[in-house]
């Protein structure tokens, strides 16, 4: 019998107490995907919507933005975009510790690790190559670390999502980079910018109660 | 079937809507994941006292382990599902589960 008068009225009535409660505890520590997601959706959308009107696809731009414009521009939207990732990382592990929070640290080093190898590789080759060759090399090898690390981390989490979401950034890389330059902007900014937003949306539209 | 002839199959230390939202909480995170108590207070929207109380309990039974430390010079406590919870919790729902399925209901 319970000891203290607080009975759980019925077996459907646990279940569904025990399923909401679990419920809970997921979106307090897997985070929310407005703040994971959407940002570096949008960040992608416009960074490489202006790449793409420099680029053009046939090699003449469609609007006179420089290339260093264009990299501002995906820069500073990266930035708030990361700066919005770090807030709702830390929020997540306010209060926790243990073998998640040491996972999460591990994948956290891997990120820049893989950031700063990526970039001493580009920073080495950019300069042998065309202008617009060399940008294709900086976002081609900074997406293949995106999503080699998204697939790692739907891993380690077992957040099935994510991984789908490392294989879709992979592939249209790969597509990009042999279309070129121009191709490359512009199914970055379309499938994988608005598509990470409506992937995002859907996470969060699916983890409301 | 009901919950008056369901009771006496379950576990008492867990069958009490508290304890049951505190287990399955902790039964969510890892396993070797630990959470402070503020933090599990407001997840669960519990009151100190209430949870304070249940813990004990669940403390009693060889449920979850808490552990007393300190960050800096502030004391934390840190609560965790230990293995036997986790068996509890498991054993728990499968119960539940029997129980619906014996009679013939959805979840």
């Amino acid at each position: 019998m319970v000891d203290d008068g607080e009975r759980v009225p019925s077996p459907e009535e646990t279940l569904r107490l025990i399923e909401e409660q679990q419920a809970a505890t997921v979106r307090r520590f897997r985070g929310d995907p407005l703040f994971m997601y959407v940002p570096w959706g949008v960040a992608w959308l416009v960074g490489f919507t202006c790449f793409f009107l420099h680029y053009g696809l046939d090699g003449k731009p469609y609007a006179p933005i420089s290339q260093n414009q264009a990299l501002t521009v995906l820069m500073i939207f990266q930035l708030i975009a990361g700066s919005l990732c770090a807030y709702e990382i830390t929020r997540m592990n306010i209060g926790v510790r243990g073998d998640t929070t040491a996972k999460g640290a591990m994948y956290g080093y891997a990120w820049f690790a893989g950031m700063v190898v990526m970039s001493v590789i580009a920073i080495r080759v950019s300069p042998m190559l065309p202008e617009a060759e060399s940008g294709l090399l900086w976002a081609g090898i900074s997406l293949l670390v995106v999503g080699v690390l998204y697939m790692t981390g739907g891993a380690i989490f077992l957040f099935w999502p994510m991984f789908f979401l490392g294989i879709g950034i992979s592939a249209v890389n790969g597509l990009g980079v042999l279309l070129g330059p121009g191709w490359h902007a512009l199914l970055t900014a379309v499938l994988l910018g608005f598509g990470q937003i409506v992937v995002g949306l859907w996470l969060r539209r699916r983890r409301c109660p | 079937m009901t919950a008056g002839n369901a009771v006496p199959e379950l576990d008492p230390v867990i069958h009490a809507q508290a304890r049951l939202r505190v287990v399955a909480a902790l039964n969510t995170m890892g396993s070797g994941d630990e959470i402070t108590f503020p933090a599990l207070k407001d997840l669960l929207g519990m009151t100190a006292g209430n949870l304070s109380v249940h813990l004990t309990k669940l403390e009693d039974a060889g449920y979850v382990q808490i552990t007393k430390t300190h960050k800096g010079r502030t004391p934390v406590t840190y609560v965790a599902l230990t293995k036997r919870g986790r068996l509890a919790f498991d054993d728990y729902t499968k119960a539940i589960r029997a129980l619906l399925d014996s009679a013939g209901g959805t979840p």
